[in-house]
């Protein structure tokens, strides 16, 4: 009974400080929108998923038809047709409307076909010893057949290599293709009544690619994914400066003096502050998933994919809340003033945050900060979530990251006790 | 008259003090006194208060409360006394009747006694139309009586009062002064009172003792008192025991 009064009292308390809630609910709330808006694009550039490409078709046949066909099909790229010239091409690309241009230039399928018959009919001829027949077949252009690709400047050497290596084997096919043709061609002259089978084209080897998530899953990291679990950790452990706060108010204005003097009373209130601000913590998290499931997409960002398993998430926010209120009873036990406490917890945490992947994801820090990011509780909260989302991970793999968040709201849970102990016996 | 507090030889001293805030002080006080505690400022009023409460042992001496120590029985002891603290130890973005309400659950009181106990309290002291209201929005009087009930809903043994009517209207001092006599007189309340108003502590109390340096200088009945020291008031009497030398730390 004590502890539900407890309760309900600091949930008045909570609910009538329009500047804690502020800083609850409506500051992760915009960080999450404005860091996910403003990272979306330095993401996509890491995930590749959607490269904006510049298609100029002056060729108008069958080897421009097949390579925007298969360029459509790998569904890696988003295509803008336009018959500009090659200045203009290049101008487009260093203003960073598309990431490549890729010109076909006229006549480019013919000569492909002309190619491919003069290296069939060498071949063949080569077999019954007419070398001489191979001059009167070949072309009279000798020059190579060239497209020509224009990459952003900025675009990085791995990246580029990726996509000249794709179009490179789509080429490749188009060319075996021609010669096959030719080589059918071939065939029909000197067998005119053999009616051949098509030949078929997939490839006889094929490569099967997959993400090493333990389930099926094949999701890859995006800015929601990073920065909904980012901000919603940093809000959860911001925490700490209004719990601090509350604390401090309470020693100042004598009813941490007055609850001291209640049989047992001030242990059931500083459970109960520990439980409502750890009920808070996940009622931030569910308002942050909302957002990342209903808010998000509207901006024209993707959805949050929360993975398969609600309640290992639920798990983590638990365990990521208790650690932050934890926290948060330590800075508004040690702290003197309410000052104090905001500057110190607020310090502490962008520290732990910057330090944890909150601002700048873990994957693509130096090796240094990557070893130190792994001493920052957001950094133990964020990594289970990135192992949910990204992974369809379970129980199974978390729990260790788990386990340090329920040791570090041990440790701070501890750590304050034995401070408020000293303290009155100092 | 039976001893509800009994201290007995009671030292504290806090660490890099270079004097023991409390030093070897014993004193008792009976069921039903109306006791004040009185002496300047760095005296040890506040840390013998602090024991009393429970919030830190004696370093050496024991404190009976009603035949309990807070060493052996901190539940029984604690739940004996009320504490009514300078400060205005409310919660100003909660209603009166939710601090009250609050501040009784945890006292260990509930359902309809609880309420009638606010109600009456709030009735008296002349709150009641205004229970609804949150502290922040009450006057400085106003916040002192809601500061006094918070102490008396559980009709404790022992209430300790520090300074209660300081910065208050005259007609507050008097609404508190009065409803405290009364709670001595019908229930038996002992009150523990320390003021600066000596005045007022001679009006309202029945004993009176005298701290300095953590010592006791002097306990008796108020009246025996002022005659013992040949004195008109306790005002004379305190100013003949303590001095006329600036007490800042």
């Amino acid at each position: 009974m004590k502890l539900l009064y407890s309760l309900y009292k600091e949930y008045k308390v909570l609910i009538r400080d329009r500047a804690g809630l502020a800083i609850t609910f409506i500051m992760p709330t915009v960080l999450i929108l404005i860091m996910t808006l403003i990272q979306d694009s330095t993401f996509k550039s890491v995930n590749e998923s959607s490269v904006p490409l510049l298609y100029v078709d002056r060729d108008h046949d069958s080897l421009s038809q097949t390579l925007e066909k298969y360029i459509n099909n790998s569904r890696f790229f988003v295509i803008t047709k336009k018959q500009l010239s090659n200045e203009e091409v290049k101008k487009e690309i260093a203003q960073g409307h598309y990431f490549i241009g890729i010109i076909v230039p006229e006549h480019t399928s013919q000569k492909l076909r002309e190619r491919s018959t003069t290296r069939i009919a060498k071949l063949l001829n080569s077999f019954s010893g007419d070398s001489t027949a191979t001059d009167e077949t070949a072309g009279t252009d000798t020059s190579r057949i060239s497209l020509n690709l224009f990459f952003d400047p900025i675009t990085k050497k791995s990246f580029k290599t990726t996509i000249s290596n794709s179009i490179e084997r789509i080429i490749s096919q188009i060319e075996m293709q021609g010669m096959v043709s030719a080589l059918n061609e071939k065939m029909s002259e000197t067998f005119p009544d053999a009616k051949p089978a098509a030949m078929e084209n997939t490839p006889l080897v094929s490569v099967t690619e997959e993400y090493a998530s333990y389930n099926n899953s094949t999701i890859i990291p995006n800015a929601v994914q990073h920065n909904v679990p980012a901000w919603t950790l940093f809000a959860m452990f911001f925490i700490c400066i209004p719990l601090g706060g509350n604390i401090i108010k309470e020693r100042e204005d004598g009813s941490a003096f007055r609850l001291l003097t209640m049989p047992g009373s001030y242990f059931i209130v500083m459970l109960g502050k520990l439980l409502t601000y750890t009920i808070v913590s996940l009622i931030q998290f569910g308002l942050m998933l909302l957002v990342g499931l209903f808010v998000l997409p509207l901006l024209g960002l993707p959805q949050l994919n929360t993975g398969d398993s609600l309640p290992l998430l639920f798990l983590i926010a638990l365990s990521a809340g208790l650690a932050a209120t934890g926290f948060g009873l330590l800075v508004g036990t040690v702290a003197s003033t309410h000052d104090q406490a905001a500057l110190f917890g607020a310090v502490c945490i962008i520290i732990l945050a910057a330090i944890g992947g909150v601002w700048v994801p873990t994957f693509v820090m130096p090796d240094i900060m990557k070893t130190i990011s792994v001493v920052s509780p957001l950094n133990w909260g964020l990594e289970s979530f990135y192992a949910v989302f990204i992974r369809n991970s379970t129980l199974k793999e978390v729990w260790p990251e788990i386990l340090k968040l329920w040791l570090f709201f041990g440790a701070t849970l501890g750590g304050a006790f034995l401070f408020h102990k000293y303290k009155r016996l100092k | 008259m039976s001893v509800l507090v009994d201290i007995q030889h009671v030292t504290k001293q806090y660490k890099e003090a270079a004097r023991p805030a409390v030093s070897d002080l014993s004193m008792k006080i009976e069921k039903g006194d109306v006791f004040g505690l009185l002496g300047p400022n760095g005296a040890g009023k506040t840390t013998l208060i602090s024991m009393l409460c429970g919030l830190f042992p004696p370093g050496s001496g024991k404190i009976y409360i009603n035949g309990h120590t807070h060493e052996t029985h901190s539940r029984e002891s604690k739940q004996a006394i009320g504490v009514v603290p300078q400060e205005i130890a409310l919660y100003p973005k909660l209603t009166a009747w939710e601090n009250l309400n609050f501040l009784g659950h945890m006292y260990g009181l509930k359902g309809n006694s609880l309420k009638e106990s606010i109600r009456m309290h709030l009735s008296v002291l002349g709150l009641e139309a205004n229970m609804h209201q949150k502290i922040m929005s009450y006057s400085g009087g106003m916040k002192r009586r809601v500061n006094l009930i918070a102490g008396l809903l559980h009709n404790p043994q022992l209430l300790i009062l520090d300074e209660p009517t300081v910065g208050v209207d005259i007609q507050s001092k008097q609404a508190i002064i009065d409803h405290l006599k009364k709670m001595n007189r019908e229930n038996g309340m002992t009150i523990l009172y320390t003021s600066h108003h000596l005045e007022e502590a001679e009006d309202f109390c029945n004993v009176i003792a005298i701290i300095d340096h953590g010592e006791l200088i002097t306990q008796g009945k108020t009246k025996e008192l002022i005659a013992q020291y040949n004195c008109s008031s306790i005002e004379e009497v305190y100013l003949k025991i303590t001095g006329n030398k600036f007490r800042d730390k």
